[in-house]
């Protein structure tokens, strides 16, 4: 377990700078060499006084899931932190103004909600932001100030920060908020704690070859395609994917790749696939709703073996569903979207260096396999920043595509020529004697339309059999146990993010006595059959929590291995509760008779 | 808010924690808030000396875990001062902007230390057991067989003398007019209870008034007492022990009736139907006497706590005080007392 | 023009067409259309076109949505992409943008450009892909044997407009000039040399060529758009007329009962694909040497 393990939660409303003093404390903790996991809840309106918080959770060790409680909650505005007081555990801090401007009713003011458990900090914060900087906009900065000195936090690294963040602003402003926090730093150096919260040393950040630095799911993504040499994005706009076009529309004309905002999803997929089928890597991604309208484009892609990533964010469902809340409700099209035997490879990440890694590994896939490949993460995984290991040189490989003979006679090649492996090797537009027509209609080796039951049974087997190899490709971690080795009383079946808070789950387990492993799968198609159906062998009861009403991976692992499995599913919106899964895992552990399976 | 009956109680000390638990007892429905300037839940105060003999861990002085308040549905409000009371509209306005309406209060606030005039300018060169922090700063200051200076010794400060004595550290004693209060004792019985008191491993210094208390200089223990002779006494910390006085401040203008306390009848509620008081900060009136008078000790405070939380639900008893006051030499020679009795 | 006065021998015919070339880009599979369909006036306007302007077969890429005409690739030997219907646009601007020395050649019918691809048009149009989409408009849905289309006359009976259809037909050269198509001609597949001239002129321009084909589909229209009726009813434009004039080709294009053939509009403005390189200039980003901004945008 982690040696230094703190989540600070900071709560208030759109105008009180919450998300600015987190992303301080979120870089400056990052900087100093802690693993950093963070999460933030926006308002769902632009504007108005919505409710933010902004969670970091900072330690020593990596860690895969945000807490369900927090060690320090910082009050910005008392009306939005009350219902959130009691998130802070026994022995944590609650920081707060203890003089607001008006008087308020009973109630009103946050140091009557504390519970008896947690320590109460009250300092003036508004009075300290205005004598420190002639006005109330910095109360954030104080109050993080306050929190820096009370826990010995390094003043110099947030300063830096600070310094950095308002560096294209007027020097004054820079100067205002490191008076501010100045001024709170102060305050919270002299304060006497009696909460049990505590900061050990940062650990050597050293890591060969890469740099540690903290980025959200959908940086890491955006920073995978153009570390795999992305060529050409074409994106129409949804939350929570909108943050991955953007990245690259800054970024990918400086390696003098090509991005277009398209008019509508089926158009920007359909853009892909064009891009694909003329050699480029391309991508394109969407959410659930956008998914949905790009499934036949995808079918076109399976069926005439164009490479395309499509990135996946999934949010609440189904339709519009709940934007800017998170859930893993679109397995069931990301596997199965499209007009008939459509398979494809979907891949799921379970964390941000997962995002990163899947992603330039797509490109890789759909080149080496001829096939769209999706990648499946979420809107906890976009948001969410996590310190990650960055390689210093692309780790991902150019150039998969298998070309044609030099020597194959003018006339004669066959794009979807039955092969041993059954990839084909592939001709592109711009190369002499090779031209063929690629169609969504199935076709013959040729590619020439045919509807004979002969052709028909052979290339479907060709497209489904091929992308078994996408199960041995290099330098991916498609599937993974974690835990205790051999029999166990209860396995986790995951994936996604709901994988961090199942291994926390599985470890607290751990700590109880119950013999628990938990096994991320990565790769949900093709799925890696046998190292599941070996996980299975080794556990008396599987669970299988995810995000989703219906269970849709407990579906596809139960219809693929003829196994049933216990359930946990959690249509919340928001990530599920580490605390939630232990229980269950205790149910399970509990004697056998008492446990069956649903 | 709610419609619920709202019970609040000003103090959380010996009489407002037996308070908050009776009316619980009493009346599972109603709202119970505990009003308190300090930052931690109920402790006892009378173990904070043992922070010398190692215990730094403030959960190990509460007297209920938080989970007690949880269950019991007691709100507690820390680090919330009252300014002053408000009887007609039946509010407490707090020091931070707020205001908590009540439907029975009970001021169970205790009282602060009285200081004599002498020391009043030099207040801040004092340290104290009030509270866990003051207890935690007074352990950094005294180093090891260090020195604590102990001026007056009621019978709290004499009772933490033990402990102190025990770590392993040096007291010294300067007697005042305050010296064993709240026992009234004449001064021809003084020499023989200071005799007591020596014997105990208590130092006793005879040297009349203090006039000063000052830092000491470099080089030299952080504290220095000067007296009115001229001559000097040096220790690491300094305490004052001089007893209370009551803390009512915020009383002041809410309609009740006040002397050096707050005035209550033998069923301890003030002159104002909705407000009761208990413990050192109020005065109950004594037939017997024919005079308002205060009790103090541990078992009188936690008696009157429970007796206003039953009038406060209705019912009518009177206090049952513990008239044993008196200041005893044992059988071994050393003072006893029947404020040293906790359960 | 062969007419009885001046016959042309097949034998002599034969060996010009083999010498000329185009046959190249034809594949051995014959086209499956119905005879006398005017998409065959079209393959030899297009074959003859390309032959014409030297582009060679590799460079060539032909996307197809659904439809009749959607088999076009097939039956070229060049590169082609037969997608879905109403998206030959979109994929059209994926593969020129993956490597902007390809030419590519869009193709659909009116159905699949105007009905289910209608959202893509004005975008394809307004970027200014460098692409040219030959537009089939034979008022109705062949390949699924004959109903109503956005393009139909009013009153014309189909199998889903029993009681005629009510429907106004669109006015695509109209809705392509508004949207700032760089290039918009119509020709008629009973013009067949016309044809090839306006598709090879289509093929040449740096831009979005629209090129809309009025073709009689002879086995499910026997009413409205017939060689008949297109005969009569169409005109060439006037020979005054300035294609560089946006409002009088718009009044032209305004007069459906007079289908005027030739070059409505005609303008210069920089193509999608250059303008991403101007963006990749603009961050500093790398461009191979022929691509950088002193490079001619003039006709190839």
């Amino acid at each position: 377990m982690a040696v230094t393990d703190i989540q600070i939660s900071i709560c208030g409303s759109a105008g009180d700078g919450t998300i600015a003093a987190g992303d301080i404390l979120k870089t400056t903790m990052a900087r100093i060499g802690y693993r950093v996991i963070a999460f933030d809840l926006y308002p769902a309106e632009i504007r108005g006084f919505g409710k933010c918080i902004s969670r970091t959770r900072i330690t020593s060790d990596q860690v895969y899931s945000m807490k369900q409680q927090s060690d320090v909650l910082v009050s910005l505005d008392d009306g939005h932190t009350i219902p959130h007081v009691g998130e802070v555990r026994d022995y944590g801090a609650v920081i707060y103004d203890s003089f607001p401007i008006t008087m308020l009713p009973e109630g009103g003011h946050i140091s009557g909600h504390i519970k008896p458990g947690q320590i109460p900090y009250g300092l003036p914060i508004r009075e300290i932001s205005e004598r420190a900087t002639s006005s109330s906009r910095s109360r954030n900065i104080v109050a993080l100030g306050f929190v820096a000195g009370a826990y010995g936090l390094p003043a110099d690294a947030f300063r830096e920060t600070i310094a950095a963040k308002f560096k294209t602003k007027a020097a004054s402003v820079t100067e205002a908020n490191i008076a501010a926090f100045d001024a709170g730093y102060e305050i919270g150096a002299d304060t006497f704690r009696l909460d049990f919260v505590s900061f050990s040393e940062p650990p050597e950040t050293k890591v060969e070859g890469a740099d540690v630095v903290m980025m959200s799911g959908n940086a890491a993504v955006a920073r995978g395609c153009l570390d795999a040499g992305i060529d050409t994005y074409f994106g129409y706009p949804i939350t929570p994917a909108t943050t991955i076009m953007e990245r690259l529309a800054s970024e990918m004309p400086k390696q003098g790749a090509r991005l277009l905002q398209t008019e509508d999803e089926i158009s920007a997929i359909a853009a892909t696939i064009g891009a694909g089928y003329a050699g480029a890597r391309a991508a394109t991604a969407t959410s659930g709703p956008g998914l949905a309208l790009m499934a036949e484009m995808l079918g076109l892609g399976v069926m005439a073996e164009v490479p395309a990533v499509v990135i996946v964010s999934q949010r609440g469902g189904p339709s519009t569903g709940m934007p800017t809340k998170t859930e893993q409700s679109d397995l069931h099209l990301a596997v199965f979207g499209g007009a008939g035997d459509a398979q494809r490879i979907v891949l799921a990440p379970t964390n941000v260096e997962g995002c990163y890694r899947c992603a330039g590994k797509a490109f890789e896939m759909a080149e080496r396999y001829q096939t769209p490949v999706v990648v499946l993460m979420d809107l906890y995984l976009s948001n969410r920043l996590e310190t990650v290991n960055l390689p210093r040189v692309s780790p991902f490989a150019a150039g998969l595509s298998k070309d044609v003979e030099a020597d194959t006679p003018a006339g004669t090649y066959q794009r979807f020529a039955i092969t041993d492996d059954l990839v084909s090797p592939r001709a592109l537009p711009g190369q002499a004697d090779r031209m063929h027509t690629v169609t969504g209609l199935e076709h013959n080796e040729s590619g020439r339309p045919s509807d004979q039951a002969a052709v028909h049974i052979e290339m479907s087997r060709k497209r489904h059999e091929k992308l078994k190899a996408a199960l041995d490709h290099p330098d991916i971690t498609i599937c993974k146990r974690f835990g205790d080795e051999g029999p166990v009383d209860v396995g986790l079946l995951c994936w996604g993010s709901t994988f961090g808070e199942s291994l926390e789950a599985m470890m607290k387990a751990q700590d109880e006595g119950i013999r628990c492993s938990a096994m991320k799968v990565v790769m949900l198609s093709p799925l890696p059959l046998d190292r599941i159906l070996a996980f299975f062998e080794d556990c008396r009861e599987v669970l299988v929590p995810e995000l989703n009403y219906e269970g849709q991976f407990a579906n596809l692992v139960t219809a693929a291995t003829g196994r049933p499995v216990h359930r946990l599913n959690q249509v919340t919106g928001m990530p599920m509760r580490v605390e939630d899964i232990l229980e269950r895992i205790r149910a399970l552990a509990a004697p056998p008779s008492r446990s069956a399976a649903e | 808010m709610s419609s619920r009956m709202h019970h609040v109680i000003i103090g959380n000390g010996v009489a407002g924690d037996q308070a908050a638990a009776t009316l619980r007892e009493r009346d599972s429905d109603s709202r119970i808030t505990i009003v308190t300037a300090g930052t931690l839940l109920f402790t006892n105060r009378y173990k904070l000396p043992q922070v010398f003999a190692g215990k730094t861990d403030w959960r190990e002085y509460l007297v209920h875990p938080p989970s007690y308040y949880e269950e019991r549905d007691i709100t507690v409000r820390r680090r919330s001062v009252v300014i002053r009371v408000d009887p007609d509209r039946r509010v407490l306005v707090l020091q931070h902007h707020e205001e908590v309406g009540y439907d029975r209060l009970l001021v169970a606030a205790g009282g602060a230390a009285y200081l004599p005039e002498a020391l009043r300018e030099s207040a801040h060169l004092l340290d104290s057991f009030a509270t866990f922090r003051s207890a935690m700063i007074a352990r950094e200051r005294l180093p090891d067989g260090g020195t604590l200076i102990m001026l007056g010794g009621d019978m709290i400060g004499l009772d933490m003398a033990r402990t102190v004595l025990a770590s392993g550290y040096r007291v010294v004693l300067v007697p005042n007019e305050r010296t064993f209060w709240p026992h009234q004792v004449a001064a021809e019985e003084l020499p023989d209870y200071l005799g007591a008191l020596e014997r105990s491993g208590i130092e006793v210094v005879r040297k009349g008034p203090v006039e000063r208390l000052e830092e000491g200089a470099a080089g030299r223990p952080d504290r220095r007492l000067v007296f009115a002779d001229g001559s000097d006494l040096e220790g690491d910390v300094v305490m004052a022990f001089c007893g209370l006085v009551p803390s009512l401040g915020f009383m002041h203008g809410a309609g009740v009736d006040i002397e050096r306390g707050l005035l209550v009848n033998p069923e301890l509620r003030t002159t104002n139907e909705r407000i009761w008081a208990a413990g050192d900060v109020c005065q109950i009136w004594s037939e017997e006497e024919k005079g308002y008078r205060f009790y103090y000790g541990w078992k009188n405070v936690k008696m009157m706590g429970e007796v206003a939380a039953r009038n406060m639900t209705g019912d009518h008893v009177q206090v049952d005080t513990f008239k044993d006051e008196k200041l005893v030499i044992d059988a071994e020679g050393r003072i006893d007392s029947p404020y040293w009795r906790y359960d | 023009m062969p007419d009885m006065r001046n016959p042309v021998y097949v034998e002599e015919k034969l060996a010009e067409i083999e010498a000329s070339g185009r046959l190249d880009y034809r594949s051995d599979s014959l086209p499956t259309w119905c005879p006398g369909c005017g998409y065959y006036a079209m393959t030899e306007g297009l074959t003859s076109a390309l032959n014409r302007l030297g582009i060679a077969q590799k460079d060539v890429v032909v996307v197809s949505g659904i439809g009749c005409a959607s088999r076009f690739p097939f039956f070229m030997r060049t590169y082609g992409f037969h997608t879905l219907h109403g998206r030959v646009l979109p994929v059209a601007t994926g593969v020129k943008l993956a490597n902007d020395s390809l030419h590519v050649i869009a193709i659909g019918g009116d159905g699949d450009g105007f009905a289910i691809g209608g959202g893509h048009i004005s975008h394809a149009a307004r970027r200014n892909l460098d692409c040219t989409y030959l537009l089939f408009d034979n008022g109705i849905y062949g390949l699924t044997k004959g109903q109503t289309s956005p393009t139909s006359v009013v009153g014309f009976r189909t199998k889903t407009s029993p009681y005629e259809n009510r429907d106004e037909p669109l006015n695509p050269l109209m809705m392509l000039l508004s949207y700032g198509a760089s290039w918009v001609g119509q020709a008629y597949a009973g013009r067949p040399h016309h044809l090839a001239d306006m598709i090879a002129a289509a093929i040449d321009h740096r831009g979005f060529s629209y090129l809309h084909i009025l073709s009689p589909c002879v086995t499910f229209d026997k009413t409205t758009k017939t060689y008949q009726n297109l005969n009569v009813q169409v005109r060439d434009l006037p020979s005054d007329h300035d294609p560089s004039d946006l409002m009088a080709a718009m009044a032209l294009a305004a007069d459906t009962n007079r289908p005027a053939l030739g070059l409505y509009f005609r303008a210069s403005r920089p193509t999608l694909d250059e303008n991403l390189d101007r963006i990749v200039e603009a961050a500093g980003g790398p461009l191979p040497p022929d691509r950088q901004r002193d490079r001619q945008s003039a006709t190839r």
